[in-house]
């Protein structure tokens, strides 16, 4: 069997488990705020290179810093920006309207630790708080429980905390003997730490799929996928790594971004019904270097982009505040300066498209976060 | 805490999982441990492998032959031999990866057959804590070859020595040099860069230099800033492998070579502190200092402790490790030694969650099979934690929140049934009493006996809750 054929099995097994989702009827007439749209947050970790994937064409000093890596073929979106030729779809999202890139954006960490800064997106919380839940989790817990979903083999930061969020990943293909499972929920009942899991993992036992490697494209198709059902999850969370293009970065992000570009399409085309609801965020911990590296890669930095799509959000424009790249605008002279708090874009669609009040996304699902004001106009 | 409970804790919580008879030979829990902490771990289990310099040979070979083959390709001249056994450039390149696939396979098999059948749990642990500490991953390329053979010849030998000795060795070894590209990062002011400027953009990367003060040494919070950063990927410009010109006639005599033409040469200051110019020595001595850095002290014995005994490990064994690193200048047997003389680190409610390796390795023991881990490695990679393949250079996490998901558990149920189904299919209980000791509790026991068969009596004790801790 070729790969293609079998990743496109181990989807499959993804919908074919739909039926299994278990029904949670009691939480949706709880639901508070707007209960028939949708959130999908996907992160991509290592640090997305935001001038190589919204290269600012018309700034001068693009050509002058990326010499060799500057993308001169971008697909033009108009405001002096492109996008790289490799995000096909994404610009005919754009042309519809459905495709917003928000500039100029970062976390509030400034350190270039990937793990601290993917802690803090995934976290939500400033700077400095270290918290051990995150905003995804506090997303589900405010919306009355409200189930979210994050796609993923090991349990995200994003994924913990008070809310009810599943982790899914495929699964093998083997048969679990129902009887064992009877056996084992004795022994589980009475292990504090691991009844819990327990109890989910005995709640997907006929959720069975082939096994299969999960890449992004298949991964927000099978996110897709459960969410359109009616009782689906309200909030999602999809992650993938490899943007952390410290050297022969042009190949990488050609093909990485071709990745992600698919993910989008298959999102879109499973998506269909919920689509015309969705606002799917596609994120990253920081950017980078605003000048490329001795070995055509770029180093850690700060100032990165986010990329909003879906039927629901007003796109075919730039969002953000745009510094520009002179010497005297970088931030620490090596870095695109961050203007937008990447929180006020998470904290405007969970007020104007999730329908969440102001005092729980402040308090609750991103505390410490006053300075950060939802961001407002994101949504058609 | 029974001396029969600390004999469990002892091949458990401190080692990879009790073979049979372990329990039964042993009868000091402290004296188990200690006796592990000297020597060359698994010296005679790796003899047979390659070295680095014979991969870096056979690396260059095999590339030598894909080039060529690629100029056949692109030169309708040359059309490739009729004869179907002759060893065409195109045959030779896939016989060449072949070859290199093979390697790797050998070295992962060569590992977890140690692993699974090596008396000194306590010594591979360590061994294997500090791979996962110096995380190279199988998913760069040019890293492949090296991942193991660094555990081999970086970290076993420095296991028992001084720190210093072992972030030197590992921080020159191809895998590390290749993964985080210092292979390819060369001084603004070096040599090479002032002669070719203009014409090539060549210069400094800094991924290794972060990775050593954020994961390898300080921490994230030990204080460091960027220009530390910069200062040290400077310093250790020109630290790199031999080229595949240089390692293509013979074996290169060494893995690791400095390139005075790369490097950048000049005063370095990092974390306040001037290092002369010194080629070579430069790096070496800021690397020293790092490793006796109270920083470092404090970061790597909380990790180790962790590691042993709680995910959130007592303050006061913590402290005593870090004070035995800066009294030790960084000697490593003194800071096992701590935790192992620490009685909060054998408290009997102290337990971590087993990794899927660590789950895997310890059935394997229990079971006392060693099978090639080919047959296994897709349980690995299913269950999140392939061999040397984290998804970052901070390693595989080492908290019980990242594995025990819902999702999680129900394939690592899935994978008990994959592990009971392996040739070997002895008694449960007896494996149990082998496997927990006298953390064999009775509801467990019980339900071990009412199995229909020994194989899903066997699956049910890996799927077992008291299976999934080292308790």
């Amino acid at each position: 069997m070729d790969p293609s054929r079998r990743r496109f099995l181990a989807v499959a097994g993804a919908s074919a488990s739909l039926a299994l989702w278990p029904r949670l009827p009691s939480f949706a007439g709880a639901l508070r705020g707007n209960d028939d749209v949708r959130f999908i947050v996907v992160l991509l970790r290592g640090g997305l290179d935001a001038l190589h994937a919204l290269p600012p064409v018309d700034d001068p000093d693009y050509a002058r810093l990326r010499r060799d890596l500057a993308v001169t073929d971008a697909l033009k979106l108009g405001g002096g920006f492109g996008l790289h030729p490799s995000l096909a779809f994404a610009s005919q999202l754009y042309a519809s309207k459905q495709f917003l890139p928000v500039v100029a954006i970062a976390p509030p960490y400034r350190g270039r630790s990937h793990f601290e800064a993917q802690d803090n997106v995934e976290s939500g919380g400033d700077a400095s708080a270290h918290l051990q839940t995150g905003w995804l989790s506090r997303t589900s817990a405010a919306m009355a429980g409200a189930e979210a979903l994050a796609v993923a083999s090991v349990a995200p930061l994003s994924a913990r905390g008070p809310g009810h969020v599943r982790t899914w990943s495929p699964p093998f293909a083997d048969d679990v003997d129902p009887m064992m499972l009877q056996r084992l929920q004795g022994l589980y009942a009475s292990d504090r730490d691991l009844a819990p899991s327990f109890a989910d993992a005995m709640q997907r036992s006929g959720d069975m799929g082939s096994s299969g490697a999960l890449r992004l494209p298949q991964a927000m198709q099978a996110a897709a996928t459960f969410m359109r059902a009616n009782d689906g999850p309200r909030v999602a969370f999809v992650e993938d790594t490899g943007w952390d293009s410290h050297g022969g970065q042009a190949y990488q992000l050609k093909r990485k971004l071709g990745e992600l570009d698919a993910g989008l399409r298959a999102f879109h085309d499973a998506a269909q019904s919920i689509w015309p609801k969705t606002v799917v965020a596609i994120v990253t911990e920081f950017g980078r270097t605003a000048a490329a590296n001795g070995t055509d890669g770029t180093d850690h930095g700060t100032g990165g982009v986010a990329f909003l799509a879906g039927g629901a959000v007003r796109g075919g424009r730039i969002a953000g505040d745009w510094p520009g790249l002179s010497p005297s605008a970088l931030f620490e002279g090596r870095d695109l300066h961050a203007t937008t708090d990447l929180r006020a874009v998470f904290k405007g669609v969970l007020a104007d498209h999730m329908g969440l009040d102001r005092g729980a996304i402040d308090r609750q699902v991103f505390p410490d976060s006053v300075g950060a004001r939802p961001m407002t106009g994101l949504i058609a | 805490m029974t001396d029969d409970l600390k004999l469990a804790s002892a091949y458990n919580r401190f080692g990879l999982g009790a073979r049979p008879g372990d329990l039964d030979h042993a009868t000091d829990p402290h004296a188990v441990l200690a006796r592990q902490l000297s020597g060359d771990v698994g010296a005679n289990a790796f003899s047979g492998l390659p070295a680095s310099t014979d991969y870096l040979h056979r690396e260059a070979v095999a590339l030598a032959a894909a080039r060529q083959n690629k100029r056949m390709r692109d030169d309708p001249g040359m059309s490739p031999m009729q004869d179907d056994a002759a060893p065409t450039p195109a045959r030779q390149r896939r016989a060449g990866r072949g070859e290199l696939r093979e390697a790797v396979r050998a070295e992962l098999d060569a590992r977890y057959r140690h692993a699974a059948t090596t008396p000194d749990g306590f010594a591979e642990r360590l061994v294997r804590f500090w791979s996962n500490h110096f995380a190279v991953s199988l998913d760069k390329r040019p890293a492949l070859l090296y991942a193991a053979p660094m555990e081999r010849e970086a970290i076993r030998p420095n296991v028992f020595g001084h720190f210093d000795a072992l972030l030197q060795a590992v921080a020159s070894h191809p895998a590390m040099l290749r993964y985080l590209d210092n292979t390819r990062s060369v001084g603004d002011d070096s040599r090479i860069a002032r002669r070719l400027s203009g014409k090539r953009e060549l210069g400094l990367n800094e991924n290794l230099a972060r990775e050593i003060l954020e994961l390898h040494t300080l921490g994230v919070d030990g204080g460091y800033t960027q220009t530390d950063v910069t200062e040290l990927a400077r310093a250790i410009t020109g630290w790199s492998t031999p080229a595949p010109r240089e390692a293509i006639d013979s074996v290169p005599s060494t893995a690791f070579v400095f390139r005075p033409n790369a490097h950048e040469g000049g005063a370095r200051r990092v974390l306040g502190r001037m290092y002369a110019d010194s080629g070579v020595l430069q790096g070496r001595a800021i690397l020293r200092d790092l490793a006796v850095h109270p920083a470092t002290a404090r970061h790597v014995s909380n990790k180790l402790a962790r590691h042993f005994v709680a995910d959130d490990p007592p303050k006061v064994v913590v402290d005593r490790m870090a004070q035995a690193w800066t009294r030790s200048g960084g000697a490593l047997v003194d800071v096992y030694r701590a935790l192992i003389d620490s009685p909060e680190a054998w408290a009997p409610d102290a337990r971590k969650f087993r990794t899927p390796d660590d789950f895997l390795v310890a059935a394997l023991r229990a079971m006392d099979a060693s099978q090639p881990i080919a047959r296994l490695q897709p349980v690995l990679t299913q269950l999140g934690e392939p061999a040397f393949t984290p998804r970052s250079p901070a390693g595989f996490p080492d908290v019980t929140t990242a594995w025990s998901g819902g999702d999680a558990l129900f394939k690592r149920i899935q994978a008990a049934q994959r592990l009971a189904s392996l040739p070997v299919t002895p008694d449960p209980l007896a494996t149990a009493r082998i496997a927990l000791g006298a953390h064999l509790d009775d509801a467990t026991a019980t339900t071990l006996r009412r199995a229909e068969s020994a194989r899903s009596g066997l699956a049910l004790l890996f799927a077992s809750p008291a299976f999934q801790w080292r308790t």
